[in-house]
């Protein structure tokens, strides 16, 4: 099969933020050094031997940058600074806008301008679509905020959720159909039997739920910010959505509540963490930042802050019309954050993370299976 | 008489000339008819230059200013409608002739007075040579200083060769063999050490440092500190007796600490001078103030040592200095992943080169290091005992702590060449170990080098291209970890002794001397040569030179080429003297040159 080599593929990639990517002499030291780096995948420095061929048929079907969780091990031990790290960051980004069908990603990740329009749009949509179903089909009024004649009634925000979940998931799911026939479907060396997806399917949700692998790194700080982060996420994600009728019972419903409030602790914690070390560059995974990291940052923070505000005025202040308000701004951060980061842009890992490491897990044993019996081979000796 | 005007420009606004002076001091020239300031940013019309010209009748004109010739294109139109010949106009160039700096003036009158005689100025004005002291010091005598030494001395002038340690040979004397011809180090340098101790001409100052330096190129005055050696050469015989009496064991510095030394002690037996020296650090007399031990005296048949010997200071005159103050290794430790001072058996290439040199601690068998009690000192130390076992598998890793950004960006040249004789030695002496090199390129540069390679990978050695990020221990087993980037795989070795090629620094007290005497140093710290291809063994300073790796990484054979060159530079200072200097010509002397000075006519 011939081998199509892209010339501009760094110059491409240093749109996504890859910088020094010709400094790599391949010593082999980061690929060594990394505690994820087994065969049969050698990260980074494979990635970074493609990428300066410019292989970017090789490059749209590796899992590599997904197995990378960025604890900066490589960039500071790199003889050349060439920090195979931040390439590894925006491998991934690259890789996010070839597995999305729609271009979309492409545009966001190479203009932060063109994504801050878009999540804009999308907030003052979201503004738009609330006030015509507060005022307009409701007929609620700005003064309640739960129960009869509330301005934004809960089985009417129930069915906006469901239908924006549903519409992300077709995207999501799209998206990671194409990421797997990139990978792994269209390979026809490799050769994976049905009982090998089926044996390890349990990863999925294992490695979605504990990002278990990010805490091989040397460094567990990282991965405990990220999983406070993800896991406060989800619960409030499975609370508004599941139970919004008993988050907004009249009486406070410890049982929901609590988990409302250790999640809130969590996003706040977990981003003013991620914006100070950003800020500071404290960690070798913070000192390149991308806009695109900012504004998810910025939007889980802001989300957070009006969701407090909301709570706040209308449990222990009573004041309905500021916690409506309130609620209408907390969802102008929430609703571009999920229609526009997930499918497009830095939330769409929450997909392709655990489908990589799914897959690796298939790819590792169907390589197995056909050298099984293989001993490991001794160096081979150079000829004279 | 030619009649001459000259036009002068000050195109230069930092320029440090005075022009008014300068106008008044062509006016008075005795040809001159006519002089012009032009101004900072003349306006020429050629038309009624040549105007000017006709009325003055001036048939030679100089045009004067830095970086004048800009104009000269118009001047000599004008000349030319004028009637005259374009080529009388001259170039009287300050800046070019070094009138840029202190005495800018003075210069630029010589310039312009040379111009108006019509005569090039470089060829009026050659200073007379200085007289040049026909010694010279050298510091440092490894094989760099007594390669230059001998030259010198060869050739009939005095030589005076300081080393800080208490015997000369530097690194080279603590080598086994030699890259690529596997000759034995000793065997080529062992010579030129005597010749150095036997010469009439030399002058060897060991156990010394240079203090101070002052005077100018041609007559420097040095002083320098000879550290009390507490055993006088000219009476010890080497004899031993001091040694075996002495109860106090150090590190020794000559063997990599891989060994003992006393006290009193001689650093290895081939020493020059052959003489015992005392380490004042260690000595039990030296540190308590002359009240307990001694015992070393006591036992001495020549009566040659004298524990209470103090340090001097002497002051020599030289016309030149040459620097051959050598290298060090860089702090292995520094690179914690490699786990050198952590775990025993990781060794720097210095360590392996003194393990595997036949006069060295285990009478070059290659071993692993074994725990051993100390029986005077009471702890347990890792020592190469030449019983130990013997290694099954070495791994030598290349590029530690050289061509990288977090240490040494720059190549340490020689690493590659010494690791794979050391893959040699372990498949010569240890048939039945394997050997792994891990390097990222290999730099085998020289004439039989890349021969030399071929060579060591049929021998057997593992050649692997990719450097190893760690070593670690597992279950009391050395494991090397790496990527072998020709296979495109991790690989994972068991190694019993690992080698770390380590990258080169300058050696200690490099930055004080080049500030003592003003020598400029690299961003990497080795002194500055005055120009890397035409000038490499010169500095920005007269008469001082650099010979071997103070210079920058070398091997042995560039080393010995640049010290014999630097023999070269310091025989022609002497013989010819010195360049001179420009400033000591006087103006008077200058113009007086120019004007009787015949130049040939077109």
């Amino acid at each position: 099969m011939a081998i199509r080599v892209n010339p501009k593929l760094i110059n491409e990639l240093e749109t996504y933020g890859a910088a020094d990517v010709q400094n790599c002499y391949h010593c082999g030291n980061c690929s060594a050094t990394c505690p994820f780096s087994k065969e049969p995948f050698v990260i980074p420095r494979r990635s970074m031997r493609h990428l300066q061929m410019g292989l970017e048929a090789k490059l749209k079907g590796t899992l590599e940058p997904w197995l990378c969780y960025y604890c900066g091990e490589c960039s500071q031990q790199c003889p050349r600074g060439a920090e195979p790290g931040e390439t590894m960051m925006s491998l991934r980004r690259w890789l996010t806008s070839r597995y999305d069908l729609t271009g979309v990603a492409r545009l966001f990740y190479r203009s932060w301008k063109a994504e801050l329009v878009a999540l804009i749009l999308v907030s003052l949509a979201t503004m738009t679509a609330f006030l015509v179903m507060g005022f307009g089909i409701g007929h609620g009024s700005l003064g309640v905020y739960a129960g009869a004649g509330a301005l934004f009634p809960d089985h009417l925000v129930h069915l906006l959720d469901l239908g924006l979940a549903a519409l992300l998931a077709s995207v999501l799911l799209t998206n990671a159909f194409r990421m797997w026939w990139f990978t792994t479907g269209s390979n026809r060396n490799l050769h994976i039997s049905l009982w090998l997806y089926v044996k390890n399917v349990f990863l999925l949700p294992y490695h979605f739920l504990t990002q278990a692998r990010y805490r091989q790194c040397e460094k567990k700080l990282p991965w405990l910010n990220h999983l406070a982060i993800f896991l406060s996420w989800v619960t409030m994600e499975v609370l508004v959505i599941v139970l919004l009728e008993r988050l907004h019972s009249a009486e406070t419903d410890w049982a929901v509540h609590a988990f409302g409030y250790l999640a809130t602790i969590g996003l706040l914690g977990g981003t003013a963490y991620a914006l100070l070390g950003r800020a500071r560059k404290s960690e070798t995974h913070y000192k390149h930042t991308h806009p695109t990291d900012l504004m998810f940052l910025i939007l889980i923070a802001g989300a957070a802050l009006t969701g407090i505000v909301q709570h706040a005025s209308y449990r222990w202040l009573g004041l309905d019309s500021v916690a409506n308000i309130a609620y209408l701004i907390h969802m102008m951060f929430v609703i571009p954050l999920l229609a526009v980061q997930i499918p497009f842009s830095k939330l769409s890992h929450l997909a392709y993370r655990p489908l990589a490491m799914y897959l690796a897990a298939v790819h590792a044993d169907a390589l197995t299976s056909r050298q099984a019996g293989a001993a490991e081979t001794e160096p081979v000796r150079l000829a004279a | 008489m030619a009649r001459v005007g000259v036009f002068i420009g000050q195109f230069h606004s930092d320029s440090r000339i005075a022009f008014d002076s300068l106008a008044s001091y062509a006016a008075n020239l005795r040809a001159v008819e006519k002089v012009r300031l032009l101004g900072r940013r003349p306006k020429v019309d050629v038309k009624s230059l040549a105007e000017e010209i006709r009325r003055e009748r001036l048939d030679r004109i100089v045009l004067a200013g830095d970086s004048p010739g800009y104009f000269k294109p118009a001047f000599t139109r004008a000349l030319q409608l004028a009637g005259g010949d374009p080529g009388e106009v001259r170039l009287a160039s300050f800046r070019e002739h070094g009138a840029g700096v202190a005495e800018a003036t003075d210069r630029a009158k010589a310039v312009l007075a040379c111009a108006v005689h019509g005569v090039p100025y470089p060829l009026v004005a050659i200073p007379k040579p200085t007289v040049v002291h026909p010694a010279t010091l050298i510091v440092g005598a490894g094989v760099a200083g007594i390669q230059t030494a001998l030259e010198i001395a060869d050739a009939g002038k005095k030589v005076y060769l300081v080393e800080r340690s208490g015997t000369i040979g530097g690194h080279m004397a603590m080598f086994d063999k030699t890259f690529p011809t596997l000759d034995c180090a000793a065997c080529i340098l062992t010579p030129k050490m005597v010749a150095v101790n036997d010469h009439k001409m030399i002058e060897l100052l060991t156990n010394s440092e240079v203090a101070r330096v002052s005077g100018s190129p041609g007559a420097f005055k040095v002083e320098v500190r000879k550290r009390a050696r507490r055993v006088d050469v000219a009476s010890c015989v080497a004899c031993n007796a001091c040694t075996e009496i002495c109860p106090v064991s150090v590190w020794s510095e000559f063997d990599s600490k891989l060994s003992h030394r006393k006290a009193i002690y001689i650093p290895f037996p081939q020493a020059v001078p052959n003489a015992y020296l005392v380490d004042p650090e260690a000595c039990t007399w030296v540190q308590s103030g002359g009240t307990k031990c001694g015992a070393c005296v006591k036992k001495c048949p020549k009566e040659c040592i004298n524990l209470d010997e103090q340090d001097v200071s002497i002051e020599i005159e030289v016309g030149n200095l040459v620097l051959a103050t050598g290298y060090e290794m860089l702090d292995a430790a520094k690179v914690e992943r490699y786990g050198y001072g952590k775990y025993p058996n990781v060794l720097t290439s210095l360590e392996f080169e003194r393990m595997t040199n036949a006069s060295g601690p285990t009478g070059g068998k290659i071993v692993t290091k074994t725990k051993k009690r100390h029986r005077r000192r009471k702890v347990e130390e890792w020592v190469a005992d030449p019983q130990g076992p013997p290694p099954k598998s070495v791994a030598i890793i290349h590029c530690v702590g050289s061509r990288d950004t977090n240490y040494n960006s720059y190549c340490s040249r020689v690493c590659c060449m010494y690791s794979l004789k050391f893959a040699h030695l372990v498949r010569e002496k240890l048939p039945d170990a394997a050997c792994y090199e891990f390097y990222i390129d290999m730099r085998a540069f020289g004439k039989g080098y890349e021969e030399f390679m071929e060579r060591i990978k049929a021998e057997g050695a593992h050649v692997v291209r990719g450097r190893t990020a760690q070593v670690i221990e597992a279950d009391g087993q050395l494991v090397v970890k790496g990527e072998d980037i020709v296979q495109d795989r991790l690989v994972q070795y068991p190694a019993d002794l690992v080698i770390l090629a380590v990258g080169l620094v300058p050696a200690i007290g490099t930055a004080e001397l080049a500030r003592m005497l003003g020598v400029p140093r690299d961003p990497d710290g080795f002194f500055s040569e005055l120009n890397y291809n035409g000038d490499p063994t010169y500095t920005e300073r007269g008469g001082i030179y650099v010979a071997g790796m103070c210079q920058g990484p070398k091997d042995i054979p560039d080393t010995v080429a640049q010290a014999s060159a630097v023999a070269a530079g310091v025989l022609r200072s002497i013989s010819t003297g010195g360049m001179g200097n420009l400033d000591s010509l006087a103006l008077s002397e200058i113009e007086e040159r120019a004007a009787t000075m015949q130049v040939r006519e077109r």
